[in-house]
């Protein structure tokens, strides 16, 4: 290289970047290596992809059951509670009935012991 | 669907230097070099990917390869002149076969390698890979203003420690 052409040296700078650049080989064996890496992965590979299927059709079917679980409970909890308010509506109403029969009941006592005639035989 | 062996054979056979280059340029470091190099193939076989074309299966090795080899250098914290001796000298005796200066080719190297992370990978890309900013922006992401700011910024750094390493290689007795 000549000092004294410095600016043809400038003039070439990118040139030689490009060819300082050029690609190199990757060390021997590299293509080997990978096949072998590759080859390797395939073994555990297709263990796995039947494993995820089975388990994906497992998790599905898991979650179907899970979702139906929940409706049917939310049903019967429905149910239930219907039950209890009606079954409770009922004894509120026979409670209420025994009172007021029980009241009619002393009212029709007390008018009798005034020696008022009751109209309960229909005269 | 993975992509067959034999096809893998073939796509190896046909880009290792380039996915090699790329990762040895970026990372500075042949041993993280080959080891990136060998990700970039594993990961495009079990992709997937669908490749349908030769300018498409280059973009996606290149793409990837660019950035796992980031991803090395910042993982590993490499300071890529540390191990520039190892492949210096592969290069130097590639290049007096190449009938190159061979001198010259190894000062580009070690500058090369104490540029910033971003102005290496846009250098490695246009030099090397000859492709155009506006390639480079799409494979890395990033705008093209950006690309040609470190392109620009890489070049003068090199250029100005050229000047230097220039110097001093001149002054070598012939």
């Amino acid at each position: 290289m000549s000092v004294s052409q410095p600016e043809e040296q400038w003039s070439r700078f990118e040139e030689k970047l490009s060819d300082a650049m050029r690609r190199v080989d990757p060390p021997e064996g590299f293509a080997e290596r990978v096949m072998a890496r590759a080859q390797a992965d395939d073994r555990p590979r297709a263990r796995i992809v039947p494993f995820l299927r089975r388990a994906r059709v497992w998790v599905s079917g898991a979650i179907a059951a899970a979702l139906l679980a929940g409706v049917f409970v939310a049903e019967q909890m429905r149910l239930r509670q219907e039950r209890e308010r009606t079954e409770l509506a009922r004894q509120q109403f026979e409670a209420a009935m025994r009172i007021t029969g029980e009241t009619l009941q002393q009212a029709r006592q007390q008018l009798q012991q005034a020696g008022v005639r009751v109209g309960t035989d229909g005269n | 669907m993975a992509i067959a062996d034999d096809e893998l054979r073939g796509m190896i056979a046909v880009h290792q230097r380039m996915v090699f280059s790329i990762a040895l340029r970026v990372t500075g470091d042949y041993a993280t070099a080959e080891e990136v190099a060998q990700d970039v193939f594993l990961e495009l076989y079990r992709s997937g990917e669908r490749l349908v074309s030769e300018d498409h299966v280059r973009f996606w090795l290149r793409r990837v390869a660019t950035h796992r080899a980031i991803d090395a250098l910042r993982r590993k914290a490499i300071r890529p002149e540390d191990a520039a001796e190892e492949w210096i000298e592969e290069e130097h005796s590639d290049g007096e076969a190449r009938g190159c200066d061979a001198g010259l080719q190894v000062r580009m190297e070690e500058l090369l390698r104490t540029l910033p992370e971003p102005m290496r990978v846009a250098i490695v890309l246009r030099y090397q890979e000859e492709m155009m900013p506006d390639e480079i922006a799409r494979l890395l992401g990033k705008s093209v203003a950006s690309v040609k700011s470190h392109l620009h910024q890489g070049l003068t750094l090199l250029r100005r420690k050229a000047a230097v390493t220039m110097k001093e290689y001149v002054r070598e007795p012939a």
